[in-house]
């Protein structure tokens, strides 16, 4: 029985510890991305870990990465990317579309 | 602001107007009238309204992939009312009237979650700050009255099908929203890593762009993507297969059950 839980207990753990997704982090202040643009390696999945200083709420949304969060004010939000072909990817916020812009470029 | 706020709310009101224009032609053709529609306001109002109040909870659930889980919970259910509305019209008769109105107030209601949450948390955190709201609140209203302009040109233009092609061009409309549904669910489930992503299976954004005007009215009927994902393919296929299923069981059934 203990020996079926250690096998259990393995098969959760080994994807998180074999797995190693690279990590972004991004911080969305005043209704800008910072920083604007994001350096991600090809054919990778990364994590993207968006902050969001301000007290209103955004949306980070992206045609070309085909994604679409709503980030609260002053909380943080993960998004999954990749794998990507090498190229630019647009990104920008929904709710304050004017200002904020960015993009993930795959190299 | 003014312009962005009414392309926002323009953008969701109209991904819940196809629908519920779609559904409204259906019933009308089937005799249902349209009073049932009142029934789902209530459910959608509460509903939205608790979603987009507890979306700092509800983002941070599950590890993080709350938002995303719960947005595709909903889509599914949506999809599956359709696959149940096909099914109901397939073997229709006047007895099963209350429970087609039934299961196309929960679909509506269920849609209306989920897009009517993203309004609130839009007008009512922009509304918030005082020099935007001006702004805010004349850009929604604006978007939201050319959303619903645009369904009820939808529903005109259904109603004013040949009768024999209603019911038809009903069906058709909603086993694409539906198995748009399921992409979007895809997706979803994709970007909080529960679904592999994989590589695009192709890229027509050189033919029509997802942000251009033909993209968004795309996007809002067959859940249009330029760059889907094997997965997301996929599904698509398999929601329209459960659809084609659907159609034709229950039209088998009905002649059996009218053979005896």
């Amino acid at each position: 029985m203990t020996r079926l839980a250690g096998i259990i207990l393995l098969l959760f753990w080994l994807p998180t510890a074999w797995g190693k997704t690279p990590v972004f982090e991004v911080e969305i202040r005043d209704h800008l991305f910072h920083p604007e643009e994001i350096h991600i390696p090809a054919n990778t999945k990364v994590k993207l870990v968006l902050y969001n200083r301000d007290a209103t709420p955004e949306e980070f949304e992206s045609y070309e990465l085909n994604r679409e969060k709503v980030i609260m004010g002053g909380r943080k939000a993960n998004i999954f990317i990749g794998p990507l072909e090498p190229g630019t990817y647009p990104f920008f916020g929904e709710f304050n579309p004017k200002t904020a812009q960015g993009r993930v470029v795959v190299e | 602001m003014l312009l962005s706020s009414v392309i926002l709310i323009l953008r969701e009101v109209l991904e819940a107007a196809v629908l519920v224009s779609v559904l409204l032609a259906l019933s009308r053709s089937l005799g249902q009238g349209l009073r049932w529609v009142w029934w789902s306001l209530p459910l959608a109002l509460v509903g939205s309204l608790w979603f987009a109040s507890s979306m700092d909870t509800l983002t941070d659930a599950l590890d993080g992939a709350g938002q995303e889980v719960a947005n595709a919970a909903l889509q599914v259910l949506v999809f599956v009312c359709t696959v149940v509305v096909v099914f109901i019209e397939g073997v229709w008769s006047p007895r099963l009237g209350l429970m087609m109105r039934l299961v196309m107030a929960c679909a509506i209601s269920l849609a209306l979650i989920r897009e009517g949450s993203e309004i609130w948390i839009y007008v009512s955190g922009f509304a918030a700050v005082p020099d935007l709201r001006a702004a805010v609140l004349t850009g929604s209203s604006m978007g939201a009255g050319i959303g619903i302009s645009l369904g009820v040109l939808l529903y005109s233009s259904l109603r004013a099908l040949p009768v024999a092609w209603q019911r038809p061009a009903c069906l058709a409309l909603l086993a694409l929203i539906g198995a748009g549904m399921v992409m979007q669910a895809s997706m979803l489930l994709e970007q909080v890593d529960w679904l592999e992503a994989g590589e695009a299976l192709w890229d027509s954004a050189a033919l029509v762009s997802e942000g251009s005007i033909s993209g968004e009215l795309l996007y809002a009927v067959f859940g249009y993507e330029a760059t889907p994902s094997p997965v997301q393919g996929a599904l698509y296929m398999a929601s329209l297969v459960a659809m084609v299923t659907a159609y034709y069981s229950s039209r088998f059934l009905r002649k059996r059950l009218n053979e005896q």
